[in-house]
């Protein structure tokens, strides 16, 4: 059952993808879509199972792959309550993203190659969560990145598409060594790359000490360390999450897909799988903690300044992994799973919402441009806000809430019991967090769905209205809308005209409100039905992570603000959106005005981009060229190919002007060569 | 005495001359099949100064037969010549450059 | 009774000069109409004495029994080898000649009984195990071949080709019997076994200037650099079936003239004249390739490519070994199906009038215009350049390999990054033929014999050549190893 699960999948990619435009595009959307429902279909009992106790955790062999010295592992596919947890996720978030681009991507050439890439992710994907030793999840975890970037590149026509799969591609490389090494050091010090062997074997290198880079440190914390950094860079984290925005310029159900519910969780799928491990490294958990927090608060302040929707919702995805991240650093690592579990509902409805709404705005996606769509396309907004509501963590304490209420309360709650100093930092900068999520969330709702049209000035829409709605010229690329479009106080004035310019949104069909509301009862019910099973019960988990008793008892004992303290902030900050941007519109721009230099801090991300330029990317350059102009034209190809080029040349010639054509000059080099010959028998 | 290397001598003179004769002219082709007959002659003097020398027959045998050949040679020399001459209108060892490089 | 098998062993060269003489007498009769039915004739001799020799390849004759006449001639596997591709190419020269001749109303029937004679002076010469028969092949040979050269007696480039190719032909045959008589005078004998015999030991002065001067004489011959001026002037000059007659059965026989004086008369001296044998091969591969480039003459490059290929034969023979001679052996028969296959496409090229094409520029667009003519082209230039699958890389293997197997591993290395150089104006040819604009119509006259040796030639150097590489190395080892049987 498992393998129909994981190669339907990569089945379907190949089919869709050689067959390509042979095949036509219903064949291909057929075939990848089946496939992925029939994944989905056979992956929620598999997570029943699991769920009600009855289902065993087992690995399924299915080749010997690797047998080199003492290096030896099979592929296999191995089944527990984590991978489970992640299947569903997988297959389910999938399933309703290929459904969800038949309308999406309707429009679009090349729909057999999308397809069949978004097919060759899910199955990669799998790979990665199946699998039971390093290697198996290092070739998933790379098999993901392809996708990651040719699906970021897919529109390759578009300059910045490329721009940002490079980025995207070569940032995560930065990360994946970190992880290559990490691997080569596990094999290095217990002789493996099986998972359970080496969780089991890591006690006894517990407290031992390895030289790296010239400095004495703990075995385990360095190895988690390095682990952790192939985390960072699949999540997203601080330093390492600069591709995540630039991420956005793929097709939205991508976004969704990818860069929302799966392949960046992969690094908090990594750090729970290796738990037992992460929690015999305390300094390297503190640093998981840190670097979460950090990117957690980091990313939601940027989230507040941006106009871009699909941005808005990447640095709040940047955010809530994060609250991951610092969850599974202070050993709640339940929590995180469960906070991966109900994000990915949330967050792939968020995304393909605002696909919905792009879709709707003919490819406008600066939300200075949106305003009043509340009624114009009521489905949407009603997914959009059951999204909203999930992931502002509404909710009344021990009666229902919705999905990210459980969750990220638990994390809070967590941090706050951990009792360390970083769990506590942790915390206060999560509960932060969470006032700016609430802020940002809402601030998109109401720019999107209240107030008074602004649609007139958007070029998209101008376009639309004037060349009529089907234009074929708009269906491949979307023009993005750059995030660098200026200060707000550019937003043009509602009071021209009523701001429609003519222009009537339309909602999306139905292959992409299927999906949507799918999600919405995800994003609505997962947390209220699931939280007990993911929090309390160990029984549950039955060993796939590590699980802290004592971390669950200090979670339920926190004190009842530290409870309501989500609860709170959230109400502040819807409270600060509604009066921004309801009540009082010009209170943003004054805001932004009067903390100048803050808000351009803010708006431009923090000037990461920027930095790397400055540090990474023009030395790189700069060797680059030296390399190019000084090496490799100066010396290899000079001395090397032009140089024996010149030679053969110069011999050709002289070969030529040997050849004089006079019998008497060719006698002379005949009695030359016997002269010659003689002298050399003579002195010989 | 006049030893077998007084014969040598004589015999790698005058094919010297005859290499010099072909190489050096560049006048008249003429000439060049004067100058292999040289060749040729120095080689019989070797031959038949070896012949005696050595006691042993083989060595005229041979001249005898670069005689002969050198006859064949020179009737097909002069008939290329003939050849030559009449589609040039000229033998000058100068003129013979139509193909080179 | 020595006598009686003395003559059983030169059957095919009795053969030859008898069906030769008759057929001259016949033409000197007949005059130039019966020059279609000589031609047939001397293809039938040719044949018959093919297979009067093949017995005694398959046979891997060596030893007592193949010795003639006292020391004079030896009818052995190796002679039989090499005597099976002389013949074999001269009959390609003969077929291919009445369709290019024809067009200048030259077709004498003289050109037959020459080839025949020619191809006796051959056959005597990889025969000879004495300066005596050495020098009577080798002027038998020559004195055909000058005037073959100069054929074409309307055409200037053919008579200047004549005079070019006798006058330095003469000085070669002056400095080689020159280095014969040195010989004979300071070891007394002519015979190759004595003359090892008697150079046993430490050599004299004037044995040392015998050898080169020999060796001199046959490297004109096989137009090893610096004795090969001649080459590409002659090549050029001669009329093409001429040339290619040229470029094949002459070099087999000189080649195996020298293998044979190299190894059995000088053969204790190795290390001496190896040397200069590494020198001159490699000189050949170089010079070849790059005066090569710079031709625009079709003839004229494959008369360098042909100084090339020699370089490379003469590796096998620096090896000095068995393996060695095995390995020019085989490279001497795909050398010679590729030249024959290359000069036949030259000779099927002609322009709109009918007269044939020469120049490189003209095979521009061949491709499309003939597609399956410039296919087969392709075959014999990537195989000349030694490209697998073609069967040429064949022939450069086994004499790199017998190089690397004689501790000649730095020559094999040179070698080898020389043939580089060389693919370059090989591939040159193809792409002027694929890439190029047509710029004028080449058609090609149908001969039926023309694209039969083309067609066959070019299978030869498919891939499917390899299926002969069995045969051909069982063969060529034994041939090899008679050479070295001592009596």
């Amino acid at each position: 059952m498992i393998e129909i699960i994981v190669f339907a999948p990569l089945l379907a990619a190949i089919v869709a993808g050689l067959g390509n435009r042979g095949l036509g595009n219903t064949v291909a959307k057929v075939v990848t879509t089946g496939a992925l429902f029939l994944s989905c279909a056979l992956s929620w009992p598999i997570f029943l199972g699991f769920l009600g106790g009855t289902a065993e955790p087992g690995v399924v062999p299915v080749l010997h792959w690797v047998q080199s010295g003492s290096l030896s592992f099979d592929w296999s596919l191995r089944v527990d309550t984590l991978t489970a947890i992640m299947l569903v996720v997988i297959t389910s978030v999938s399933a309703l993203v290929h459904l969800y681009s038949w309308g999406y991507m309707d429009e679009d050439p090349d729909q057999p190659r999308f397809f069949a890439y978004l097919s060759l992710f899910t199955f990669a994907m799998l790979m990665l969560v199946t699998a039971n030793n390093l290697v198996q999840m290092f070739f998933g975890w790379e098999g993901v990145g392809l996708a990651s970037y040719l699906l970021i590149g897919f529109w390759f026509r578009k300059p910045t598409a490329n721009a940002a799969a490079i980025k995207a591609f070569v940032v995560n490389r930065v990360g994946d060594l970190g992880f290559m090494l990490g691997i080569f050091g596990l094999f290095l010090v217990f002789g493996t790359v099986s998972i359970p062997e080496i969780l089991v074997a890591a006690p006894t290198a517990a407290g031992s000490s390895i030289t790296f880079l010239g400095m004495r440190l703990s075995t385990l914390d360095i190895l988690c360390f390095l682990l952790f950094i192939g985390a960072m860079g699949k999540s997203a984290q601080l330093g390492l999450h600069v591709w995540l925005p630039d991420a956005m310029e793929g097709p939205t159900p991508v976004s969704a897909l990818i860069h929302a519910a799966t392949m960046v969780t992969a690094g908090v799928f990594m750090v729970c799988r290796l738990s037992p491990l992460f929690e015999l490294a305390p300094v390297a958990s503190t640093i998981v903690t840190i670097i979460g927090a950090a990117t957690c608060l980091f990313a939601a302040t940027v989230g507040t300044t941006q106009w871009d929707i699909k941005r808005v919702i990447a640095y709040s995805t940047c955010s809530q992994l994060g609250y991951m991240f610092f969850a599974a650093g202070v050993g709640a690592y339940g929590a995180a799973m469960f906070h991966l579990f109900t994000h990915a509902f949330f967050k792939a409805l968020l995304f393909l919402g605002a696909g919905s709404v792009i879709h709707a705005m003919h490819h406008e996606q600066d939300m200075r441009y949106y305003g009043n769509l509340r009624k114009e396309i009521p489905i949407t907004f009603w997914a959009m806000m059951a999204g909203t509501l999930a992931i502002t963590g509404v909710g009344i304490l021990d009666v229902f809430g919705f999905a990210g209420f459980y969750s990220k309360d638990a994390i809070l709650e967590a941090a706050y019991a951990s009792g360390s100093e970083a769990g506590r930092t942790a915390f206060w900068l999560g509960a932060f967090a969470a006032l700016l999520t609430s802020f940002y969330s809402w601030r998109l709702m109401f720019l999107t769905f209240w107030g008074r049209p602004r649609w007139a000035l958007s070029e998209h829409i101008q376009h639309a209205v004037h060349h009529g709605h089907d234009d074929p010229d708009e269906a491949n690329p979307p023009r993005q809308e750059n995030s660098d479009m200026g200060e707000p106080h550019h937003v043009p004035s509602p009071d021209k005209g009523d701001g429609t310019a003519g222009y009537h949104p339309h909602e999306s069909p139905w292959v992409m409100l299927i999906p949507l509301l799918i999600l919405s009862v995800g994003a609505v019910f997962a947390g209220f039905v699931f939280h007990h099973q993911f929090i309390d019960s160990a029984a549950f988990w039955n060993g796939s992570i590590a699980y802290d008793e004592h971390l669950i008892h200090a979670m339920h004992d926190v004190p009842l603000w530290v409870k309501l303290t989500a609860t709170i902030v959230m109400l502040v900050g819807l409270f600060i959106a509604w009066l921004g941007y309801l009540r009082d519109t010009s209170i943003p721009g004054k805001f932004a005005d009067q903390l100048g230099p803050i808000y351009r801090f803010v708006y431009n991300k923090w000037y990461f981009d920027e930095l790397y330029r400055l540090i990474f990317i023009r030395p790189a350059f700069w060797f680059g060229r030296q390399f190019w102009h000084a090496v490799d034209v100066g010396f290899i190809d000079r001395f090397g190919p032009n140089g024996v080029a010149e030679l053969v040349d110069k011999g050709a010639y002289a070969a030529k002007r040997l050849q004089s054509g006079y019998l008497y000059s060719y006698a002379l080099i005949m009695l030359l060569g016997l002269v010659a010959a003689t002298s050399w028998f003579m002195v010989r | 005495m006049i030893g077998i290397e007084h014969y040598i001598v004589v015999s790698s003179i005058l094919f010297v001359l005859g290499v010099l004769g072909i190489f050096l002219n560049r006048k008249n082709v003429i000439v060049i099949l004067m100058a292999i007959e040289l060749i040729l002659l120095s080689v019989n003097i070797n031959f038949v100064a070896f012949s005696a020398f050595l006691n042993d027959l083989v060595g005229q045998v041979f001249a005898m037969l670069v005689l002969t050949v050198a006859a064949g040679e020179a009737a097909i020399g002069l008939a290329i010549l003939v050849i030559y001459y009449r589609s040039r209108g000229t033998i000058a060892v100068d003129d013979a450059n139509r193909m080179k490089g | 009774m020595e006598l009686t098998s003395s003559l059983g062993l030169i059957a095919p060269e009795i053969l030859l000069s008898v069906a030769g003489l008759f057929l001259l007498l016949v033409a000197a009769w007949a005059g130039d109409r019966a020059s279609s039915a000589i031609s047939i004739a001397a293809c039938v001799v040719l044949g018959a004495a093919f297979f009067l020799v093949a017995p005694s390849v398959c046979a891997g004759a060596a030893g007592l029994e193949t010795v003639a006449f006292g020391g004079q001639f030896r009818a052995d596997a190796f002679a039989g080898f090499a005597k099976l591709m002389i013949y074999a190419a001269a009959g390609a020269a003969l077929v291919v000649a009445p369709a290019f001749f024809t067009r200048y109303a030259a077709m004498r029937a003289e050109y037959p009984v020459l080839v025949l004679f020619g191809t006796l002076g051959m056959s005597i010469m990889v025969s000879a195990t004495d300066l005596l028969t050495l020098y009577i092949g080798l002027e038998m040979q020559s004195l055909a071949a000058y005037v073959l050269a100069a054929f074409l007696r309307p055409d200037q480039r053919s008579a200047e080709a004549g005079l070019k190719y006798f006058v330095l032909g003469a000085l070669a045959s002056g400095i080689l019997l020159f280095g014969a008589s040195l010989l004979y005078g300071f070891t007394g004998t002519t015979q190759f076994e004595l003359m090892r015999v008697a150079m046993a030991g430490p050599i004299s002065t004037g044995t040392l200037f015998g050898i080169v001067f020999v060796l001199a004489g046959l490297a004109f011959k096989i137009s090893a650099v610096p004795f090969h001026m001649w080459t590409p002037d002659v090549y050029e000059g001669a009329p093409t079936p001429v040339t290619q007659f040229f470029a094949t059965a002459p070099k087999v026989a000189a080649i195996a003239l020298t293998a044979r004086v190299a190894l059995d008369a000088f053969g204790t001296h190795a290390d001496a004249w190896r040397q200069v044998v590494i020198f001159a091969a490699l000189a050949s591969i170089v010079v070849g390739a790059l005066g090569a480039i710079g031709q625009t003459n079709i003839k004229r490059l494959l008369a360098y490519s042909s100084i090339n290929n020699v370089g490379f034969i003469l590796i096998g023979l620096a090896a000095a070994t068995p393996q060695g001679a095995s390995a020019m052996l085989v490279y001497l028969v795909i050398y010679v199906a590729m030249s024959v296959g290359s000069f036949v496409a030259v000779l099927m090229l002609r322009d709109e009038d009918g007269a044939p094409v020469e120049r490189l520029a003209d095979l521009a667009g061949l491709s499309r215009t003939k597609p399956a003519l410039a296919f087969c082209l392709a075959a014999m230039m990537f195989s000349l350049a030694g490209i697998p699958p073609l069967f040429g890389f064949w022939g450069k293997f086994v004499v790199f390999q017998a190089a690397v197997q004689a501790d000649l591993v730095a020559l094999a290395a040179i070698g080898i990054a020389a043939s580089v150089i060389g693919a370059f104006y090989y591939i040159k040819v193809v792409k002027v033929m694929y890439f190029d604009e047509a710029v004028n119509v080449v058609r090609d006259r149908s001969d039926w014999a023309h694209w039969a040796l083309l067609i066959i030639s070019t299978a030869l150097m498919s891939p499917l050549g390899y299926l002969l590489t069995g045969p051909l190395s069982v063969l060529a080892d034994r041939a090899a190893a008679s050479l070295f049987f001592l009596v």
